[in-house]
């Protein structure tokens, strides 16, 4: 009658718990803070646009920086956006940036120093995993209906991380 | 016509034994339970030192007819009662000898025979390694469409989709090269192409017992039996006319999740099974045909399905008989690799919607046995196994593959008195395959084994055996293996056996693992072949006890140790442009340790039955000190029964732990969108059952419904697994 009993219970629990569920319909993307380096800002002239970059290919080259954010479908993405820019001259500014679920292996801050928009006229001031080896970045992985938190990048616009051009 | 049939079926033999017409007469009797004396339906009886045996019929009687003169020894057997021989019976020609047998009731797993774990029949007692059973009663209770889903069931087993995984053992290798050996009536069964189980070529309907080995085999059984081996043992045909029609119909319910409704239509799996199997003379023949249709709780995961399978049996002599089987599979199922994504559980990607794979599969065997005298008998088996599959988007064919294994062996067992039983034999195989996947590659081996039993003091009995194997896969070198086995039984008393037992387990890669070449799989990453594959190896130590307690408790406990060294893994590695590719290495070095205990009990004089199964694992790769990839740390079965004249009530828990590791590659190269996504299993299964046989209508009627509370698990990472499913099921015995 116990054991009756006990597998009553059993069920009776086992009946409450679903198991696996749908996750809730969440934009894809990644968000966190950015920090820039106190007193590293440089001239206001040489601050024409500041974006977060998410890059699925690493390492790039110019000509697939052009194909990654000109292609059908991008695989380089920036934050606000094209036409817009990160403010200037704050301490930190935190960040939402959503795009298609994929693998991220470069996720980093891009400066434009000139009004030209080429190669040359970029550099990249900041990576997230920079601390950790400077020569590889941590990728940000993001599946269907999630959003990472946590993705910070530190900027010190003195000292560069390594460019990928 | 029935005549002419049974003509045809008759001359398909013709010996020389035929014309002699030595003088016969008849053993005849009935069977009965000692303690109620009803008689007992379906016990075996079995002339000891022929191949004549039977089953007694509804009413506890059999007869054996054709019996040259003689004195013989009767064994009688059945599940849940203890063996009785019944020595010194004259027979005499033209005599009818008539005999009548009680049987005592016992603890089941006691007293089943078992013929795997040292290629011959013995006692479950006497066997030095842990051997699970599951009958054919089992599988017709549950309703299981093909066999994988029996051993769900199984303590120590674990199935990741259709990868069947022995303590541990297996992980899940993307379906190619199991590391578990399947046999069919002793007979190696794995496909010669990818070295894998395919399930749905196995007769289910007609199949007998299943027996799971624990432990690496290899020293009887060859490649594959690293981590365990899995006979299927197939019906004979009955003694007298019979037809068996099997009708059921599952309807899948909706999930709990609106977000995983993908059809508003009531979705089915259906299926019918006649067979029909009767005795003329010295010829048994068995006959079915199969037709499963299901509709798939899943979008593009339905499948059709027709098998036909034969068993003729056919009884030279008293000492001498042929078997020949045959099956054949034609089936056509859609490709659901996995989940479009977790909020789409139930939906697969998008390029696999249009994706279907078309197979054909079949096999035919024989099995000649003849007794030379009462001590030394031996046996000649051989198979074909062929495989034919196409795989389609659409009306376009992306791969097919086609395969064919021929398997040869002989094996002789000689009783050397007073002490020793001496198995030996050999084998030989061969295979082919052409592929677009694997491309055109031949196969062939050879092996040889010998195995002594001796009894070394009273209660203390030790196995002792070595098997070489030899194989050439294609243009490769040859490679060659050579596993002992050892193993002791004590009897501490009459109730209480202590066993040990050690055995080493080895397997070649298989075709597939070693040349499969593709530019861009599923997952867009190309795969590149590895010739220089190493053969995986792994060595097992066991000691177990089992034990009855008063009489109707029965305890088995069980710890386990396994290495495993070379496993072949499919990897992600990196060119030169850092683009990823998968091959097949050998990577991992492994250490398996753990425990196994089972508790069976019979409650108020049968009325009421509970088994219990736990299992422990502890599964380390040493070569990256983390868990295995794949592997459960805790599996629990619970099974109760309550019988009420001819109803019967059964439920089944099935617990597995949550998988710690999984391939995070696989997840991230294929991808699959949450694929590591994961909950432990909790399955509850509820079935009531009428049989109403013994009322003279033979009919019986069974209500399963599965996953009764319609929890949503993955076996497999991105498969979401059954939901709720509700099965009714008839069964007619004409």
């Amino acid at each position: 009658m116990r054991i009756l009993l006990a597998l009553g219970c059993t069920v009776l629990v086992l009946s409450c718990e679903p198991g696996l569920s749908p996750p809730p319909n969440v934009e894809p993307g990644f968000g966190g803070t950015v920090y820039f380096e106190r007193s590293t800002w440089p001239p206001a002239d040489s601050l024409n646009n500041l974006w977060i970059f998410a890059s699925q290919v690493y390492p790039l080259d110019s000509v697939k920086i052009f194909a990654g954010l000109f292609s059908t479908p991008p695989t380089i993405f920036l934050y606000p956006g094209f036409t817009a820019s990160l403010p200037f001259f704050v301490d930190s500014l935190s960040y939402a940036f959503n795009l298609p679920a994929a693998t991220y292996q470069y996720v980093g801050v891009l400066q434009q120093f000139r009004e030209e928009i080429s190669v040359r006229s970029l550099k990249v001031v900041g990576v997230h995993g920079a601390g950790t080896n400077p020569s590889q970045p941590l990728e940000v992985r993001v599946d269907d209906f999630q959003f990472i938190h946590g993705v910070n990048i530190h900027v010190n616009f003195h000292k560069l991380p390594p460019q990928p051009f | 016509m029935s005549f002419l049939l049974r003509y045809c079926l008759a001359g398909l033999f013709v010996f020389p034994s035929l014309l002699a017409q030595p003088s016969v007469g008849t053993i005849a009797g009935s069977v009965a339970d000692s303690a109620t004396g009803l008689p007992l339906a379906g016990a075996n009886v079995v002339l000891r030192g022929t191949v004549l045996g039977t089953a007694t019929n509804a009413s506890g009687e059999f007869r054996l007819n054709r019996v040259p003169s003689g004195v013989y020894s009767v064994v009688v057997s059945m599940v849940g009662y203890q063996r009785v021989i019944v020595s010194d019976i004259v027979v005499i020609d033209t005599g009818v000898q008539s005999i009548r047998v009680a049987l005592h009731p016992m603890m089941i797993q006691m007293e089943q025979v078992v013929v795997t774990a040292s290629r011959r029949e013995q006692s479950l007692q006497d066997v030095p390694v842990s051997v699970s059973t599951v009958t054919a009663e089992m599988i017709a209770a549950r309703n299981h469409i093909t066999l994988d889903d029996a051993l769900r069931y199984v303590p120590g087993v674990n199935l990741m989709q259709d990868q069947v995984n022995i303590r541990g053992s297996s992980g899940y290798s993307r379906g190619v090269g199991s590391r578990v050996l399947l046999l069919l009536d002793g007979l190696p069964f794995l496909t010669g192409d990818t070295g894998e189980i395919n399930w749905e070529v196995i007769p289910v309907h007609e199949v007998e017992r299943v027996e799971v080995v624990k432990g690496a085999g290899s020293a009887l059984y060859g490649s594959s039996a690293l981590g365990g081996v899995i006979n299927v043992l197939t019906r004979d045909a009955s003694d007298a006319p019979r037809i068996r029609a099997r009708v059921f119909s599952g309807l899948y319910d909706q999930p709990r999740f609106a977000e995983w409704e993908w059809s508003r239509q009531s979705r089915f799996n259906s299926g019918v099974m006649v067979s029909y199997s009767d005795k003329t003379g010295p010829l048994g023949y068995l006959m079915s045909v199969a037709r499963t249709v299901d509709e798939g709780y899943r979008q593009n995961d339905a499948y059709h399905r027709w098998s036909v399978y034969t068993k003729l049996k056919y009884d030279l002599s008293s000492s001498q008989s042929l078997t020949v089987s045959g099956n054949l599979l034609q089936r056509i199922h859609g490709n659901f690799f996995w989940w479009r994504n977790l909020r789409e559980a139930t939906r697969p990607a998008d390029d696999q919607l249009n994706g279907r794979v078309e197979s054909v599969r079949g096999n035919i065997g024989f099995s000649y046995r003849e007794f030379v005298s009462d001590r030394f008998f031996y046996s000649m088996k051989g198979i074909y196994f062929g495989n034919s599959w196409d795989d389609y988007t659409g009306t376009r064919r992306n791969y097919f593959s086609r395969s064919d294994l021929v398997s040869l062996e002989f094996q002789g067992t000689y009783e050397f008195p007073p002490r020793h039983i001496l198995t030996f034999g050999a084998a030989g195989n061969y295979d082919r395959v052409n592929a677009n996947l694997f491309g055109a590659h031949p196969g062939i081996g050879g092996a040889a084994y010998v195995q002594d039993e001796v009894e070394l003091l009273e209660r203390l009995k030790g196995t002792v055996g070595l098997r070489f194997d030899w194989q050439k896969v294609s243009a490769l070198p040859s490679t060659s293996e050579i596993h002992p086995k050892v193993g002791v039984v004590y009897s501490l008393d009459s109730e209480t056996r202590i066993r040990a037992s050690y055995g080493s387990g080895f397997r070649y890669p298989s075709i597939s693992e070693i040349y499969i070449e593709s530019p861009k799989n599923i997952s867009q990453v190309p795969i590149l072949p590895n010739p220089a594959l190493l053969v995986e190896k792994s060595s097992s130590m066991e000691v177990g006890a089992s034990s009855t307690l008063g009489s109707s408790i029965a305890v088995d406990a069980a710890v386990f140790s396994s290495s495993f060294t070379n496993l072949i893994e499919p990897g992600v590695a990196f060119n030169d442009a850092n683009e990823p590719y998968i091959r097949f290495d050998n990577v991992t070095k492994a250490r398996i340790q753990g425990m196994e205990l089972s508790v069976n009990i019979e409650w108020w004089k049968r009325l009421f039955s509970t088994n219990l199964g736990y299992t422990y694992i502890w599964p380390r790769d040493l070569t990256q000190q983390t868990m295995l990839q794949f592997r459960p740390q805790h599996i629990f079965y619970s099974s109760a029964t309550i019988s009420l004249g001819h109803l019967r009530l059964s439920t089944d828990v099935r617990y597995v732990s949550r998988i710690e590791r999984i391939d995070e590659n696989l997840v991230r190269f294929a991808p699959i969108p949450q694929g590591d996504e994961r909950v432990p299993i909790n399955v509850i299964d509820v079935r009531a059952s009428y049989d109403a046989v013994e009322l003279g209508v033979p009919l019986r009627v069974g209500l399963n419904v599965n996953n009764v509370a319609n929890y949503h698990y993955v076996e497999l990472i991105g498969n979401l697994a059954p939901v709720r499913t509700y099965f009714l099921i008839l069964e007619g015995i004409f």
